[in-house]
């Protein structure tokens, strides 16, 4: 049914003079899904937000939201979407109630509609406190809900929100999230942002975008699976410990263990990771179709040696993200590096790591060894 | 319609919202008053003569020779810098276009708000001529058909110099490069008409005259209503308000 697909953009192009700050985006929401759109700054986050809203047009290509064409039709579209900016501009001198009851008449909200949606708003945005007070005087994460609030209070089919998280502390971000996957359900949600924790948090869906173009649109899992390695983390004895079984000969030394793994079919890399001195730990990278567990576990019963620990795990969200948005990051450094000679030795290191390990196009590249488990294994324990 | 209504409502509270429009309004009317009083000023011949004391007459003459400039050089640059140029540095702007209203009734909700504004502060003039020639005070019997001309005039000027310093606001996003863009281009306005009118510069003069607001709005102050100064005022309106509207669209192309 073509009445599902509420937001569609077909060859969606934003020339800013000669920057391209969007190429050719094609993209679809259905009713009903709440989809993290990622990016990192300046990759055409906000300039799509912006064409859909109708604040701006677009240089080529069309966009419609809930039927309705943004160039010819903006009055529909703005009357179909709660729109939240990015920092949430409202305006200062005016109330909580105020502001919502000035957002709720220029949505044609009568007296007893206003009050009916007011007070839900009230309750979901968490704004009882608040609602005499003059927005000048409040915390960022609370102007952000008063934000959230105004885009909600004529019941909108379709939410777009510009990094609504952003300025809100830990609890109240939990709570956002909550929140949105409980209005996700009747409603379609774009949503913008660069934590990926809340992406995985919250939404079943992701566009990730780069320099102007969608570089990955799917579920997460299938995002995921889009590098198509597989990595494991294995953990090896390193001193005799003090359980009962003490393995074979002596406990094996790092390169050992190292030579050992890398000389399985299918490893592709093998890396190190940090642990304290009773045992190595070691990730492999392979190909998504092998399944290097049964090899592994052969391997150490063969040398004698104990394991400690063995799993798989797909490559998390914020690696691809890493991987396919890269570039961006490395051409902003290239800038900095140039204009600045040497002074930032470190960063300097990092491109040039960056630089070995990127040469070759995005889903093929992957994280520095280095940082890269490390970053994983955070977003793993943000998102659980 | 009602969305204009809405818009400039909610402008309107934010002007009475902040001290500004009390400070100017307030201010306006005190300068107002020390002027017409004590200050000697330059009738429309050139010649310096006295205050209202001096003069000896039953005028309100003076009045309105003050009100223009003055309200060119504070109040209306004060109340339109708000409107958009602030808007659009603070980007609550973006906030006000993605609800569904158009860009026409965003430009006409404003400019009403800030006429509205100094309509106010020239209501407020009318305590004066009321004050002296009705009630407390009978200062004599003051001819009201100039008075009303006058204001009539007065109205005009507010309209098309509220339309200027919109359409200024609408072009730059910091209010105080606005506030003295306004003020600049409209006491040049109002001087370029004296100027040409003391300086005989032939062509060049009749032109400064006729684009000038003071030699249109002059006739106004002698109880003349000059049809071709209403046509002018409004004309300078519309074709500012359109610039602003465009400038408003621009931000989709940029």
């Amino acid at each position: 049914m073509p009445n599902d697909v509420m937001i569609s953009a077909s060859d969606l192009t934003k020339a800013f003079g000669s920057f391209r700050a969007l190429d050719k985006i094609n993209f679809e929401v259905k009713r009903g899904e709440i989809v993290g759109f990622l990016g990192p700054n300046g990759a055409g986050k906000s300039t799509t937000m912006r064409i859909l809203t109708c604040f701006i047009s677009p240089t080529s290509g069309s966009a419609r939201v809930n039927g309705h064409d943004v160039f010819d039709e903006p009055l529909q579209v703005r009357e179909s979407l709660g729109y939240l900016p990015q920092r949430a501009p409202l305006y200062l001198e005016m109330s909580v109630l105020e502001y919502l009851r000035f957002a709720a008449d220029l949505r044609h909200l009568d007296d007893d509609a206003f009050r009916k949606r007011a007070k839900s708003v009230v309750e979901v945005c968490g704004l009882a406190q608040v609602l005499g007070k003059e927005i000048r005087h409040l915390s960022h994460g609370y102007r952000q809900r008063v934000g959230l609030g105004q885009a909600l209070i004529h019941d909108p089919p379709i939410l777009i929100l510009d990094e609504p998280t952003s300025d809100l502390d830990p609890n109240e971000k939990a709570e956002f999230l909550d929140y949105l996957k409980q209005i996700g359900r009747e409603r379609t949600v774009l949503l913008s942002t660069h934590n990926l924790a809340e992406v995985e948090a919250s939404c079943a869906r992701a566009i990730i975008v780069s320099r102007g173009r969608i570089v990955a649109d799917g579920p997460l899992d299938e995002i995921r699976a889009k590098s198509g390695r597989v990595r494991y983390v294995v953990s090896i004895q390193e001193s005799v410990g003090t359980g009962a079984y003490r393995g074979r000969g002596a406990p094996p030394k790092k390169s050992e263990v190292e030579e050992a793994l890398s000389k399985l079919d299918g490893v592709k890399k093998v890396g190190e990771l940090p642990t304290d001195d009773r045992a190595h730990m070691v990730e492999l990278i392979s190909e998504q179709d092998v399944d290097l567990r049964p090899e592994v576990f052969k391997l150490v019963v063969d040398k004698g040696w104990v394991m400690l620990e063995l799993h798989r795990d797909s490559q998390t969200l914020e690696g691809v993200f890493r991987n396919l948005t890269i570039g961006d990051e490395r051409r902003n450094r290239t800038l900095t590096a140039s204009g600045q000679a040497q002074g930032e030795d470190d960063e300097d290191d990092e491109d040039a790591a960056e630089d070995e390990d990127e040469e070759d196009e995005a889903p093929a590249g992957r994280p520095k060894s280095a940082t890269g488990p490390v970053d994983a294994k955070v977003a793993k324990e943000e998102a659980s | 319609m009602r969305n204009i209504f809405i818009i400039a409502r909610r402008d309107l509270r934010a002007q009475f919202n902040s001290p500004v429009a009390y400070v100017v309004i307030g201010g306006t009317m005190l300068l107002l008053g020390i002027l017409f009083f004590l200050i000697p000023h330059m009738a429309v011949q050139g010649v310096a003569v006295g205050g209202f004391w001096e003069i000896d007459r039953a005028t309100m003459d003076e009045m309105f020779t003050c009100l223009p400039p003055l309200m060119s050089l504070f109040v209306i640059p004060a109340v339109t810098m708000k409107s958009l140029a602030a808007e659009k540095g603070s980007g609550t702007l973006e906030l006000l276009i993605t609800m569904p209203v158009r860009d026409s009734e965003v430009i006409l909700g404003k400019y009403v708000a800030s006429c509205a504004v100094a309509f106010i502060l020239l209501a407020l003039t009318l305590l004066y001529p009321f004050a002296m020639f009705k009630w407390p005070w009978h200062l004599g019997a003051l001819d009201w058909g100039p008075v009303w001309s006058g204001y009539l005039g007065c109205v005009f000027f507010t309209l098309a110099a509220v339309g200027v310093g919109m359409m200024l606001s609408s072009l730059t996003e910091s209010d105080v490069i606005a506030f003295f863009m306004t003020s600049a281009t409209l006491v040049g306005l109002y001087v370029i008409g004296l100027l040409a009118g003391s300086l005989h510069w032939g062509v060049l003069g009749d032109a400064m005259q006729f684009v000038s607001f003071s030699t249109r709005y002059q006739s106004f102050t002698r109880g003349l209503i000059d049809t071709r100064a209403l046509v002018y005022f409004t004309s300078v309106t519309i074709l500012c308000l359109l610039v602003s509207f465009r400038s408003l669209e621009s931000r989709k192309w940029s």
